[in-house]
């Protein structure tokens, strides 16, 4: 659970990681329905699933300010990590905290309803991510000439094409203002122009001394943003530090298992 | 509070909902208005003939009946499914999950209280008498909202990891219309069963509704405050079973 800022353990930390372990259950034979349940306890199955250990003692702390990296192989609890983080996961053991004002881009657009405009799905969005309406009114024009959307502010968002929504979406998520910014492979949601403001946006919310957690599989771009990374594999640290060492060991790692 | 800091989230996916349920059909809102007036005049056909009653009263009564039960299988129903029709939402971005709850229940009510609106107008061209009763009715349409809001938050966490409950709650609705007085008078219920009787909140309300609006009197202290501390309890018994059961929901819906 992502508890508020209260105390003295590290000063200019804005992302504390402790101990962290998150077990996932896979059932072996999948119970959903009360018939099933009942039928499973005269059975005696009624707890019959594997336990997945996809997050094993994690720990770190990310500071104020920093643009941190998380890489490693498919199925490895990047995205654990940062739904952890974000507060959407609980964890088993230890806990996350995060010192700040989070936004979770984590998949951008999971808010919007097709059966509704794009002005209203602003304002449904923006208020998903936490903004007020008041802040959502003075932003607005901004949203829609920065998604460069404006004549198509009545139009329903089912009639919009993939990258419009994805325009859209950014538009309004960068909004928030945040103090922290959890990003999952999203870099890459319009055309060349626009992916320009994109990394453009990012680059002053980094002078802004907005912390990043980045999670990517593009090696360049978090060479790029990420002055520190952690290399994660199979729920586990192998390596965390200067982003071009932890690279270099995740490439090291990958060729050893081929 | 989630209540009061999300206040402005609250607001906007009520009236998303709202907008999403009217807009997807022609006569839009005019349904939640036709439907309970249809259904008023079937029943009232068929169960004035089976209890002999044929004043318009009995069927004021009847239509009373029905807007508060539609309130509350509406709300039960768009509550239990609120957590998992958002998948999206729920695995991807925080925010205190009761809020999707509290906000579907609440865009039931506001059908609701349009659906009162009509009614009440009837009331007044059959000219029935107004008291000062009806100043009641925002305070029992209050509990009335808790008790639907709790029973939403109690089946909206187990709908999650029970798909079927939605075919046991319709079976069980089914059963408490006939179990609360809509289509037929108190009068029938045996004498040695109406205390048992009594025991349901719903029976409770519906009866407190049918005192200030139809009778013109006030209801008895005591059955406000048996609603209440059904409210109460149901408030915690719901609120326990969603923050028990909501440490897994972005895992399982």
């Amino acid at each position: 659970m992502t508890r508020p800022s209260d105390d003295k353990e590290a000063p200019h930390a804005a992302i504390v990681v402790d101990h962290v372990s998150k077990k996932f259950r896979i059932p072996l034979e999948k119970k959903y329905t009360v018939y099933q349940h009942l039928f499973g306890i005269f059975k005696g199955g009624y707890y019959s699933y594997n336990e997945f250990l996809a997050l094993d003692d994690i720990s770190f702390t990310v500071n104020h300010g920093e643009s941190f990296g998380i890489i490693g192989p498919n199925g490895s609890g990047k995205s654990t990590l940062l739904k952890l983080i974000g507060g959407i996961l609980y964890p088993d053991k230890g806990y996350t905290r995060a010192y700040g004002r989070i936004a979770p881009f984590i998949e951008l657009g999971v808010g919007f309803h097709p059966e509704l405009t794009a002005r209203e799905n602003i304002f449904l969005y923006g208020s998903i991510l936490g903004l007020k309406k008041d802040q959502i009114r003075e932003k607005y024009d901004e949203i829609l000439s920065f998604s460069e959307l404006k004549q198509f502010e009545n139009m329903k968002i089912k009639n919009f094409s993939s990258g419009m929504t994805a325009r859209l979406a950014f538009a309004t998520a960068i909004q928030t203002d945040p103090d922290i910014l959890l990003i999952d492979e999203m870099l890459a949601v319009g055309d060349e122009e626009f992916n320009y403001k994109v990394v453009e946006k990012i680059n002053e919310m980094k002078e802004r001394e907005v912390t990043i957690l980045f999670v990517s599989h593009a090696l360049r771009l978090v060479q790029q943003y990420c002055s520190r990374t952690l290399l994660l594999s199979k729920g586990k640290i192998i390596q965390i530090g200067e982003t071009s060492q932890v690279i270099e060991k995740y490439l090291q790692i990958t060729r050893e298992h081929q | 509070m989630w209540l009061i800091e999300y206040k402005d989230l609250i607001q906007v996916l009520t009236i998303s909902n709202l907008k999403i349920k009217y807009q997807s059909s022609v006569l839009g809102f005019a349904w939640s208005l036709i439907n309970p007036l249809f259904m008023m005049i079937i029943l009232y056909i068929v169960f004035s003939g089976i209890f002999k009653i044929s004043e318009k009263q009995f069927a004021i009564y009847i239509l009373i009946g029905i807007v508060t039960w539609r309130f509350f299988t509406s709300a039960t129903n768009l509550g239990m499914i609120s957590i998992v029709s958002q998948p999206g939402l729920v695995k991807k971005i925080f925010f205190p999950r009761e809020i999707l709850v509290f906000s579907s229940v609440l865009s039931c009510l506001i059908s609701s209280l349009l659906e009162f609106a009509v009614l009440f107008c009837i009331l007044i061209a059959l000219q029935v008498s107004i008291s000062w009763s009806i100043l009641l009715y925002p305070l029992i349409i209050l509990i009335f909202f808790g008790i639907a809001y709790a029973f939403s938050l109690g089946l909206s966490s187990l709908f999650v990891y029970y798909r079927d409950l939605n075919q046991i709650w319709d079976v069980l609705l089914q059963a408490g219309f006939f179990l609360c007085p809509i289509v037929y008078p108190i009068t029938v219920i045996p004498e040695k069963y109406l205390a048992l009787y009594m025991l349901n909140p719903l029976t409770v309300i519906m009866e407190i509704f049918r005192d200030i609006l139809l009778n013109g009197i006030f209801p008895p202290l005591w059955d406000v405050m048996y609603i209440s501390l059904w409210g109460l309890f149901l408030l915690i018994i719901g609120h326990y079973l969603f923050s028990r059961l909501k440490i897994r929901f972005a895992e399982e819906v």
